[in-house]
């Protein structure tokens, strides 16, 4: 069977995480953005989080998704908005403002407990 | 006394494909290097991005040098038939993995004899959403659509529209059958990209690949 494409994603961020933990200390939240240009489901990234992570030191860390829409812009009056489609008229009246954010896909923070 | 945990949040800005980019910007630097150009093809399962690449080199015999690195599931069927028109050819087993890292890609040009090579085809694994993402160091992405899939996939894939540099609309010679509506087709890619040419070509009969040709001797 195909693996769904979040796994590769949650393979590379537990690497990248496991890069950046602390000797000492747990990691207890990593935060992610996720832009909706890249198709990923937030529920198919956790549960592809939890399988990669599993058995290794980041086991049990919580990912936290913020997804973001896309951010149309419209070049005929220079609004700017957050929607949930790409295709959207503004109401301006121009048939085909475009989005000009919504491909994040970055590690945002990481948190860490450490016993003192 | 249970003792006290001190809990800190580390902020970072980080890609989470940082350590696949790396290795694309030194495929990129090295493929700049040779002057080779290369294409990552990205297209669904059957949209012919095998056959457009064989009606390619077929088109290209003689004059360019190219190379091809093919990404399949499992089998080596894509890698044959290519190997009948191109003495460089790599097959790049993925398994289970739904899309080509630019470290498979680093493998594999160092299987090739790169020395006389102008030009690099990348036939991707068949997928429409996750190969967007993984940039594997080529100078161009050229995104393949076809007639049979219906004209709301590039609606439904603005990802790989919006990052491509060149549309491709295969299976043209199927237009007299089916009720793909050309224009709504056009319409959807245009309010992601509304510059990228788009060119429509038949991998079977050969209609358009003139213009697909002059786009790679460009
Ligand atoms: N009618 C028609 N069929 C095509 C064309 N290009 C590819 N095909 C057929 O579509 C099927 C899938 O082609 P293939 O190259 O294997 O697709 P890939 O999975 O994207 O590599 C094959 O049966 C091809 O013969 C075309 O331009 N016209
Ligand atoms: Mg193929
Ligand atoms: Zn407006
Ligand atoms: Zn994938």
């Amino acid at each position: 069977m195909l693996r769904v494409h979040e796994f590769s994603i949650a393979e590379a961020l537990a690497a990248q995480v496991q890069r950046h933990a602390p000797a000492a200390g747990r990691v207890t939240e990593v935060d992610i953005t996720v832009g909706a240009l890249r198709g990923l489901e937030p529920e198919a990234l956790r549960m592809s989080w939890e399988a990669v992570t599993h058995g290794t030191p980041i086991a049990g860390a919580t990912l936290n998704v913020d997804l973001r829409p896309w951010t149309i812009t419209c070049s005929t009056c220079g609004r700017t908005w957050p929607s949930p489609v790409p295709f959207v008229a503004c109401e301006c009246g121009d048939p085909s403002p475009v989005p000009t954010a919504g491909d994040e896909l970055d590690l945002v923070a990481l948190t860490i407990e450490e016993e003192s | 006394m249970a003792e006290a945990a001190q809990t800190t949040r580390i902020p970072l800005v980080e890609r989470v494909l940082e350590a696949n980019d790396e290795v694309a910007a030194a495929n990129r630097a090295e493929l700049q290097r040779r002057g080779i150009f290369s294409i990552d093809l990205i297209g669904a399962p059957g949209s012919g991005k095998t056959a457009l690449l064989e009606a390619t080199l077929r088109a290209l015999e003689g004059r360019r040098h190219p190379a091809v690195l093919v990404g399949d599931l499992a089998t080596r069927r894509d890698g044959d038939r290519l190997a009948r028109w191109c003495d460089k050819v790599i097959q790049i087993s993925t398994g289970q993995g739904c899309h080509l890292e630019a470290s498979q890609v680093r493998d594999a040009l160092a299987q090739i004899e790169l020395g006389q090579v102008d030009l690099l085809f990348i036939e991707n694994v068949g997928n429409l959403i996750c190969p967007v993402g993984f940039d594997l160091g080529q100078s161009a992405k050229v995104g393949l659509f076809s007639l049979t899939e219906g004209d709301d996939k590039a609606a439904k894939h603005p990802y790989l529209v919006e990052a491509a540099d060149l549309i491709l609309l295969n299976k043209i010679d199927l237009m007299p059958h089916l009720s793909f509506d050309r224009r709504s087709f056009e319409a959807d890619v245009r309010l992601l990209n509304p510059r990228v040419p788009i060119l429509d070509v038949s991998a079977t009969t050969g209609e358009g690949l003139d213009a697909w040709i002059a786009w790679l001797d460009r």
